[in-house]
């Protein structure tokens, strides 16, 4: 009988191999804000080149920075530049990182679609965010939300572990922390879709995560500034003030598979799928 | 001549109670999955199809199947199994047949105990540090494998345990009175009689390897991987990761798609106990007590 499992094994095993032919491994990890834009370029570039196979991972970006830092990464994804500190523990495991733009983000403010807000000033979200903030109410900034009868303002924020969560308190907090309460969201989508639901709700997330459903306010830094919505265009020329680069980091100048693969990843057409997924590219390119 | 008493009565009114409450709790316990497998199959049913179980995903993951993730799933469980079971029942076989009772056993014991009540993310965790960074097998199947069998291994050797030491102690020293050695009444006569007991041990251990998340999503499961993996050293992607990032980190995905994932991890899960359960019926039939 234990035969009769070993042969039933290795036989499932080795129908599970598939295809024949040699082929490249790239594994590429880090950033849940340039986790779809990276799936989409391994789900493309697989069309592209099929010797080449890409195993993108989420998990944010400090994930994807200490696996480059232990070297069990070929390209790590982050929304932020990586830190001295973690550059100098790269550099004392034998691996010197080498930074690329691939593209940049927007920040976009989330409100119901009935809130008849129009447009913050980084002092008020501050105010709401913020530690020692005062705003609670929507009736502290003089709107009166329909459908929102308890005028609280439920806040919609990341988990600490997310870029999008860093890039926000350093954007708009400075060095204050976030007040208690918000609720914290393990993902960008249910950011989004609680605000969709909330009418008392405000929250932020990556622009490529608006939907339809959700209003999104301009933005401006302080009250006698533009105010700007979130848009690609408004994020390439950097008129928008909540827009960063976001990186990919190798190990070294990229060889091989992997500068194949980033090679692509800049080119046109890497670079307008990153614009389809709603982020700006990192140059100009002309995509229909 | 007997006649029944109000005392009577009361107790047989107290004996109904007792037993129609206790038959409602063990009713309640069907209730939940029930509503699981209706849930799923009301809402993840239309999207069930052959297409569904052997296409790529496509369209940003909101569109295709699930075959990269139906075939690493596979790939876990097997891989976990055969690094589990024959370490979970050969040290079963000795802690059951050979070990003295004195406290290196008792230890022992202690610690698979314990090592059962180890939440799933802190196995994670040691699974990172052990097979992916010491070993240096890197995020790989062979990584997550081995921290879902260390996971598991409690339960195999527990219930590998249980299902030795019920078979009578009269069947060893009968075999012992006619000359065997320890061994040979091991594989001839213990091992032949609780390989039923063994193989339910199996079956737990499949199911719940095979519906982890956390213990795979650090040391071996890819979000996203657009071939199938070719060996061990390979990442893969997972059914129980998969459907975690299309409910959690990926926009606009069609509202059946997760429950249509659900529904192939369940019904794998469900397929793989069937086969393992035919298996024991066939095994246990030929009992011989």
């Amino acid at each position: 009988m234990n035969r009769i499992v070993g042969s039933l094994v290795v036989l499932s095993l080795a129908a599970c191999g598939g295809e024949g032919g040699s082929r490249a491994l790239i594994q590429n990890k880090g950033s849940d804000t340039l986790v779809n834009v990276a799936q989409g370029w391994a789900e493309e570039y697989a069309q592209v080149d099929p010797s080449i196979v890409v195993a993108v991972t989420g998990g944010g970006s400090g994930t994807g920075i200490s696996a480059l830092i232990n070297g069990s990464v070929d390209i790590a994804n982050s929304s932020r530049e990586m830190k001295p500190g973690e550059i100098s523990l790269a550099r004392n495991n034998g691996v010197t990182p080498k930074q690329m733009v691939v593209g940049y983000d927007a920040l976009a403010v989330f409100i119901h679609p009935d809130n008849p807000a129009e447009s913050f000033t980084f002092a008020q979200l501050a105010a709401i965010y913020g530690e020692d903030g005062s705003v609670d109410s929507w009736s502290q900034l003089g709107i009166s939300v329909p459908g929102c009868d308890s005028d609280e303002i439920v806040r919609v924020s990341r988990q600490n572990s997310s870029g999008t969560y860093v890039y926000f308190k350093e954007a708009i907090l400075g060095e204050r922390d976030f007040k208690l309460g918000s609720r914290d969201m393990a993902g960008s989508s249910e950011v989004v879709e609680l605000v969709e639901n909330t009418p008392c709700a405000i929250g932020y997330s990556g622009l490529a995560y608006a939907t339809e459903h959700v209003k999104m306010p301009c933005l401006s830094t302080d009250d006698e500034g533009d105010c700007v919505a979130p848009s690609v265009a408004a994020a390439i020329d950097f008129s928008y003030p909540v827009a960063r680069p976001l990186f990919m980091y190798t190990n070294g100048e990229p060889q091989g598979a992997v500068k194949k693969y980033l090679d692509w990843i800049l080119g046109d057409e890497g670079q307008c799928l990153l614009q389809s997924k709603g982020y700006a590219p990192a140059r100009e390119v002309a995509c229909s | 001549m007997f006649e029944a008493t109000e005392l009577n009565f009361r107790d047989n009114r107290v004996e109904w109670a007792v037993k129609a409450l206790f038959l409602l709790m063990t009713l309640l316990l069907i209730l939940p999955v029930l509503l699981i497998l209706g849930v799923l199959l009301y809402r993840g049913g239309p999207v069930l199809s052959w297409e569904f179980l052997f296409t790529q995903p496509t369209n940003g993951m909101t569109a295709g199947g699930v075959l990269p993730a139906l075939v690493g799933t596979i790939w876990l469980v097997v891989v976990a199994l055969l690094a589990s079971v024959p370490i979970g029942v050969a040290a079963a076989i000795y802690l059951s047949e050979y070990a003295p009772q004195n406290a290196l056993t008792r230890a022992i014991n202690l610690a698979i105990i314990n090592l059962a009540g180890v939440p799933s993310i802190v196995h994670a965790l040691f699974g990172v540090g052990a097979f992916v960074y010491f070993f240096r097998f890197g995020t790989s199947i062979l990584a997550a494998s081995l921290t879902l069998a260390i996971m598991t291994l409690p339960v195999v050797i527990v219930s590998t345990l249980e299902s030795l030491r019920a078979v009578p102690h009269a069947f060893r020293e009968a075999c012992w009175n006619m000359g065997a050695t320890r061994w040979q009444t091991i594989w001839r006569v213990v091992l032949p009689n609780s390989i039923s007991g063994i193989l339910t041990g199996v079956i737990l251990e499949v199911s719940r390897t095979a519906g982890e998340t956390a213990p795979i999503m650090f040391t071996g499961a890819a979000m996203f991987m657009p071939l199938l993996p070719r060996s061990v050293f390979d990442q893969t992607m997972a059914l129980s990761l998969h459907l975690y990032t299309i409910s959690m980190n990926v926009p606009d995905v069609p509202e059946a798609l997760p429950y249509g994932v659900a529904l192939v991890l369940i019904g794998l899960i469900l397929s793989m106990n069937a086969i393992s359960i035919g298996f024991r019926t066939v095994l246990r039939s030929r009992r011989k007590w």
